[in-house]
Parts: structure tokens; sequence; C-alpha cells
């Protein structure tokens, strides 16, 4: 999942101050789960834009709409025939969102409300934690399902690195030691051999370097 | 001056395992004040959103109080934890704009505290008005049939879009 904050009120309003109509759009899948950018926060954020123009004595036109999905141009296009009544559609999508709505509705102003943060997991209810780099390499399966790239903050292949307290990391005392985890996980799995093998770095290239990365199979393509 | 005397618009969101027979003990209340006091029973204190307060304020109310249970005593055992909690959100979300945090407010009842909502309402009432009216409420935004507001057109001439409305997934659209 992708996960997102919503910006400060502020810099939203510095950004919309031109505009007198506006089309607050969520996004019901990543962020909605992360309580950023789903139809409750569409809501919270009109509402809030809504009540703020009338303190301040401005008039303004705040919509709402929340897309099942803003990456998608299948249901980007329930916008079709909406956006040409806007100034300007304020996105609570992750990056990915706001610039698929861009390349779709070019010439329509469309603008971020949200910060994206991290690929990461629902840890309990109101917690999110990032699980995933992404870097398009992935080794979990030499290391229990624990991706030391993302939750080692060393980032080590080849640890641990000595410095953990009671299972936790030296530099965060909240956070698990990442090789405590792995040691433990294929301890239980029965699979320490695994930590025989030297690990060689990461290959970088497959995530960075190249500018934006794709992905494009004939399979699927119509 | 107390609230009901300067004419104070009140939403009441409360726990109905609080009064047992909520549904008739606000009747009188209701009819004697009409739009200018509005309950929401909920199931627990653990429903409430921050969107129903938020727009409880956006809709008209000046004041907005949620009564959860005593500590320890939540029917649902967290109910009323998570009420304090998402009351507290939405404060913060009204203090962003300039608005008082404390028109929206707590109310944590007490163990052995058997008042009707009525009641409760009453002392509510009998408040002094620390705030006036509620200055980011919409203009024509209470007292509506069903909670209605009165909607202007956002473009002459596609009557069906609406400052408020709401689009869901299917297209289908709400007015709030």
């Amino acid at each position: 999942m992708i996960t997102a904050e919503r910006k400060p009120l502020s810099e939203i309003k510095e950004m919309i101050a031109p505009y007198k109509k506006i089309l607050v759009a969520g996004c019901g899948s990543c962020v909605a789960e992360c309580a950023s950018g789903g139809e409750k926060e569409v809501g919270l954020l009109a509402s809030a834009l809504r009540m703020d123009a009338k303190m301040e004595g401005r008039k303004i036109e705040v919509n709402e709409i929340t897309l099942d999905r803003q990456c998608v141009y299948e249901f980007i296009d329930q916008l079709t025939g909406l956006v040409g009544q806007f100034d300007v559609i304020l996105s609570l999508g992750c990056g990915a969102g706001v610039q698929a709505l861009a390349d779709v509705f070019a010439g329509v102003i469309i603008l971020p409300a949200l910060n994206t943060a991290f690929i990461g997991q629902t840890k309990e209810a109101g917690l999110w934690i990032e699980n995933c780099r992404a870097c398009g390499d992935c080794k979990l399966g030499y290391f229990a399902a624990v991706c030391p790239i993302t939750r080692c903050a060393k980032g080590l292949f080849n640890g641990p690195c000595g410095g953990s307290k009671d299972g936790k990391c030296e530099t965060d005392p909240d956070a698990p030691c990442a090789w405590q985890l792995i040691i433990e996980r294929l301890d239980k799995a029965g699979r320490l051999d695994l930590l025989q093998n030297v690990y060689p770095p990461a290959d970088w290239s497959k995530q960075q370097g190249k500018g934006p990365r794709k992905i494009h199979r004939e399979d699927q393509s119509i | 001056m107390d609230q009901k005397s300067a004419g104070l618009n009140i939403t009441i969101f409360f726990c109905q395992q609080l009064d047992a027979n909520q549904d008739a003990n606000r009747r009188v209340l209701e009819r004697e004040l009409g739009s200018r006091i509005k309950f929401f029973p909920l199931p627990c204190s653990g429903r409430i959103e921050p969107l129903h307060l938020l727009r409880a304020l956006e809709t008209g109310a000046d004041r907005v109080y949620l009564i959860i249970c005593p500590e320890g005593a939540c029917r649902y055992r967290e109910g009323n934890l998570r009420a304090r909690k998402r009351l507290a959100f939405a404060q913060g979300l009204i203090e962003e704009i300039g608005l008082e945090p404390q028109r929206l407010e707590l109310i944590q009842t007490t163990q052995g505290d058997q008042l009707t909502i009525d009641q409760r309402a009453h002392d509510l009432l009998a408040r002094k008005a620390a705030f006036g009216p509620n200055p980011a409420k919409l203009q024509g935004s209470r007292g509506q049939a069903n909670n209605a507001r009165t909607l202007e057109p956002m473009n002459p001439g596609t009557p069906d879009v609406y400052q408020g409305v709401h689009y869901d997934y299917s297209g289908k659209k709400t007015f709030i």
C-alpha cells in the first residue's frame, strides 16, 4: 500500500487561492486504507475548506468525489464531463494518482493535497510502517520476509551490525532490529543455513539511474 | 446569558446506552426548540467520526457535544476511548481554520449518573454562552427538512450540480 499524509491546510489554501470552483477528488484505494485520501478524508477537507472560506468571507464552491482508484484510467473516466465545471481538481490521491489525472485531463489544473510517503503495511489500527523501498530486486526470500534494505537502518545484507539492544535498533529504540527478526524467523523455520551465504550488494540499477521505471506486458495489452 | 436564551444551535451526539428511553425522552425538547437542537443517538460513542462533527458545525451547529459513557463502562469496552481521540482530532481540524476547538466538547458521564438525555440536554442549554454563533456555518443550513440545505446551483444551466454535492463511486449524487 502507498501511504500518504495530508498537507497542512495553510499549504493547500495557498495552492487553491486563485480558484473559486474546486473539486476535491479522493481515492478509495491505498490512501483510503491509510486514512489520508478516502471518502471520509475528502469530506473532512472539503468541509474544512468551505468553513474556512466562510470565516474569511471568501466565496468558493467546493465539491467532493471519491474514485475507486485514481491511478487507473477506467476509474478516472468517472470525472469526464465533470472536470470542465471546476477551476481546479484538488487530488487526495498519491503522487501517481495526481499525475494520472493530469495525464488524462490535459489543460486542467490538478493540485496535490497529500504528501506521498512510502510503501507500507498497516501494522495496527492507526499505525503504518514502511517495509518496502521498491528496489526492483527483491531478496525477501533469503531474509525470512524481512527487508534489510528498508527495515535495517544501515541496509545491511550481511548483518547484524552488533549495535542493537534488547532487540531494538540503536538508531531508534522503538524500531525492532531487522536482523534480530531475520535470525529469529529463520531459526523458527529451520533455515539458519541461509545465513552461511554472503550476499552481494543490491543491484541498484534496477531502481535508479534510468529515469522512471516501467513495466510493459504484451499479454496484458489490448 | 445561557445557551438556550442566546438562541444557539446545539447538536448532541450521544451513546444511546446512556438512556434506554432516549427516543421518547428527547421528543419534548425537540418539539420545543425545533431545528435549534439536534440529537444523534449512536449505538456506541465509538461510532463517531470526525466527519460527523465537522458536518454538524458546517451545517449550522454553534456548539457540538459528544456525550460518552463513564471510563471503564463502555458496553463495547473501548468505544468511549476512541470517541475521545476522534473528537480531539476534529478539534485540531477546526483549530486549523481558526474556529475555537471548544465548540466541540466531550462530556464524559460519571458512574451512577442516571440522568436522561433530555436532562443532560437541559444542563447543556443552561450553560453560559461562552461563544456566539458559529462564524463558519453556511447560511441557511439549519432548519431545512431532513437536514437538507438550500443549495445554490453552481453553474446556471446545469442545475444538478450543487455546492455540497457528493458523488459516490457509482456516480450517484447525494446532498450533504
